[in-house]
């Protein structure tokens, strides 16, 4: 047992560190003297890059495996709830074109596909209700304003779905705090100067500049951009897709709510522009806007122009901050005993929030996955590549989806984002399908997708994509069950209207109160 | 309605309790707000339950008087039909209010007395709250004591719910009632001991809850639950008369 893995060093200490060495030392009791070892390496000088406001529902479980109460969570990370996405003129640019993804699923999805029968609909006098107001209560929730749940629903329940807005900057110090009193994690703060390999090419040490060389037995490169492990050391190759996805800048401003009872909005507002997006995300105390462009398709003072026009008079006294994008992501994301977690493995645009999520997919996989030995660490390390290679690719597929669909022409970023040249293969074979029938869990091959077949649902017929039923007439035999779940569907947005508070009182209830720990 | 005034013995010193009023403030309650010294004397007669308040969302104890608001099952012949009433009912007309001054938050909060001047129990018959040389009467004392036990209650409740929630004692009851009438209700966001747990307890946490003196209010609210049957009954009984 001399290639037992024992200690795991983490480099790097931004959100991707922490989460992902937290959840291996929650899992495998760092804490206790007899397991797992976990080591934190990060430089005092290099800054966090802070991408990531908006998460995923999945952030309540790694908070719960984290071991870490929602009531702390939100106070001290300036967080507030999400319940999916707002798409605001991203099918004709036109003052009322807009759709939502919901965090909810289509009313009776396991049972039974509503789409059908949402289309047939659109002929007779329910005509003009949109895809997800007929098949989810969320959509009003978050027209309304409203939370996903009471300061009686307790920690981490919900009446509809949500996930976070969160500030990233704020999450990664309340993350270090949590992981240094509770999970037992040894923290090093210093520069790694080099890398020092076993024979077999396996990283044996990060040399640091005054604690000597930290060894392990395996490594997770968290550092970022730089990608010190997987991209300067192994030099694996870093595959660009910005033949897929234009967006290659963001300009990002933070910025004030007018007054303290101004309403925070319970979901991303993404509004679509001449040449890329702005994003809209509500924390608790401020919210954070940013332009994404192309810049082949607009310059950064039009985009600049774009973004005021956006914010308003409140600009001019705002600093703009410009991060550059460089989509894509590593050939591969383990090799030999190194992981990369974060953007040190990829980064893709945010328009679906998936820094976070990835970062919390693979930090669950490693921790589940921990290889007792290196010889195990092989087949690990394959199926990792594996499986996030392709969660990597349908994630580029479903932000993809989101551009071919519009029918916007004001700009030449909407036509060449429309050009077939543009389009992965495999998004067009699912356009393919999808002609005559709707997106169903059978399409997707994985266990564990990060898009479920709802959310190409919620995209495609929220975009007016239509689905051509007529030679699969057995898709609307059960009029009964598909009626059964509009009228539900309609009861429960008078009920949730009825009983939820908006999103700033609740925000503002759990500041004061907390919720109760059941 | 109600309208709370601080009482002094120069302006309320003819004032009069009826104390065959006083019970009529729960005819319409549902939920009795309840502390934790009480519960051995409710478990005789009401299911002791925890909800949690719809404003803060946090924990509070209550005796159970009723299935859906308005209702006290116990409310019949405009009296209280049981022995033993609750505290929280038997306050009435009085209340603590906080006389602290702004900009003294520090101090520790200084309580009034204060009354319900629209109560139906204040006139000028019954008991005398003040003597005619303006000290204060047994009966106002007497008062004055409850009043003292609820505030108690209060901080000894909060230590006691956070105990029984670190400890995992809690759990929501789910239970579907049907009545004589075949109407069913679903009591929902009411909690209880969860007596997995309970039995499971080590040595040392059941010492803690000893040295707390809570181990009998966790044993009259478990064996408090069975009074869900009377009180059943007792909606039965009026649904039938």
């Amino acid at each position: 047992m001399s290639n037992a893995i024992k200690t795991v060093v983490v480099v790097g200490g931004g959100t991707a560190g922490w989460i992902t060495a937290g959840r291996i030392a929650a899992k495998h009791q760092s804490n206790s003297t007899t397991n797992i070892k976990v080591i934190l390496v990060e430089s005092a000088k290099v800054p966090t890059i802070n991408v990531g406001e908006g998460t995923w529902p999945t952030m309540r479980k790694t908070l719960i495996a984290l071991g870490i109460r929602e009531t702390d969570f939100i106070r001290e990370c300036d967080a507030s709830f999400k319940q999916g996405a707002k798409f605001a003129r991203w099918v004709d640019g036109s003052d009322n074109d807009f759709y939502y993804h919901p965090l909810v699923l289509p009313q009776g999805f396991i049972k039974g596909d509503l789409s059908p029968y949402w289309h047939a609909r659109q002929q007779g006098k329910n005509a003009g209700t949109s895809f997800s107001n007929a098949v989810c209560f969320q959509e009003s929730i978050c027209e309304q304003g409203l939370a996903p749940k009471t300061i009686r629903s307790g920690e981490y329940r919900d009446i509809a779905n949500y996930a976070y807005h969160l500030d990233s900057g704020k999450f990664s110090k309340f993350l270090q705090k949590h992981c240094l009193e509770k999970l037992g994690i040894t923290h090093v703060v210093d520069d790694v100067v080099d890398v020092i390999n076993h024979d077999n090419g396996d990283i044996a040490s990060v040399a640091t500049v005054k604690s000597g060389k930290i060894s392990g037995d395996l490594f997770v490169d968290c550092t970022g951009f730089a990608s010190i492990l997987l991209g300067k050391h192994y030099q694996i190759p870093f595959i660009e897709c910005n033949d897929v996805l234009f967006i290659d800048n963001a300009l990002a401003v933070q910025v004030p709510y007018e007054d303290e009872n101004a309403p925070i909005a319970s979901h991303t507002i993404s509004t679509a522009q001449e040449a890329g997006w702005i994003w809209d995300i509500g924390l608790h105390h401020r919210r954070g806007v940013g332009h994404v462009y192309s810049s082949n398709h607009t310059s950064e003072d039009e985009a600049t122009q774009r973004l005021a026009d956006y914010v308003g008079p409140a600009i001019k006294d705002l600093s703009i901050r410009k991060i550059p994008i460089h989509s894509g992501h590593r050939e591969k994301f383990w090799h030999k005993n190194c992981v990369a977690v974060g953007l040190s493995a990829g980064f893709l645009e945010p328009l679906e929030a998936s820094a976070l999520v990835l970062v919390e997919l693979s930090a669950e996989f490693i921790c589940e996955q921990l290889p007792q030995t290196r010889q195990v660490m092989n087949v690990v390390a394959k199926r990792f590549n594996e499986t996030f290679l392709y969660r990597w690719q349908k994630i580029i597929d479903f932000l993809k989806l989101h551009y071919l669909l519009s029918k916007r022409t004001d700009n030449k970023f909407w036509s060449d984002n429309r050009d077939p040249q543009s389009i992965p293969e495999s998004l067009q074979e699912m356009m393919e399908l999808w002609r005559y029938r709707s997106p169903a869990d059978f399409d997707f091959t994985s266990n564990n997708e990060v898009f479920p077949a709802a959310s190409y649902q919620y995209v495609l017929y929220g975009m007016g994509f239509k689905s051509d039923y007529t030679l699969s007439p057995h898709l609307l035999n059960d009029w009964d069950f598909a009626n059964k779940q509009f009228s539900m569907t309609e009861k429960m947005i008078q009920q949730a209207l009825q009983q939820l508070p908006s999103n700033r009182e609740l925000l503002d209830k759990i500041k004061q109160y907390g919720f109760a720990a059941l | 309605m109600s309208k709370l005034v601080a009482i002094d013995n120069i302006n309320h010193r003819n004032i009069k309790i009826d104390v065959n009023k006083i019970e009529a403030h729960g005819a319409t309650m549902h939920l009795a707000p309840a502390v934790v010294a009480e519960f051995v004397h409710l478990a005789t007669h009401y299911p002791i339950v925890l909800a949690k308040n719809g404003d803060t969302g946090q924990f509070v104890c209550s005796a159970m008087l009723g299935f859906q608001a308005g209702e006290n099952l116990f409310w019949a012949q405009d009296k209280w039909q049981a022995v033993y009433v609750p505290l929280q009912v038997r306050r009435q007309p009085f209340f603590l209010g906080n006389d602290a001054v702004k900009g003294t938050a520090e101090q520790t909060p200084q309580y009034v007395v204060c009354l319900d001047v629209e109560s139906p129990s204040v006139g000028d018959q019954g008991e005398r709250i003040y003597h005619d040389n303006g000290a204060e009467s047994d009966y106002l004392q007497e008062a004055k004591a409850k009043l003292a036990e609820l505030l108690k209650g209060e901080s000894e409740n909060k230590v006691f719910i956070e105990m029984l929630l670190s400890m995992d004692l809690l759990e929501s009851m789910a239970i579907e009632i049907k009545f004589v009438n075949d109407e069913s209700t679903r009591l929902n966001g009411l909690y209880t001991i969860k007596q997995e747990t309970l039995a499971k307890l080590s040595g040392a946490q059941l010492s803690q809850l000893h040295e707390n003196n809570y181990l009998s209010a966790i044993y009259a609210m478990v064996i408090s639950v069975g009074q869900m049957y009377s009180l059943i009954d007792k909606k039965n009984q009026r649904l039938s008369s």
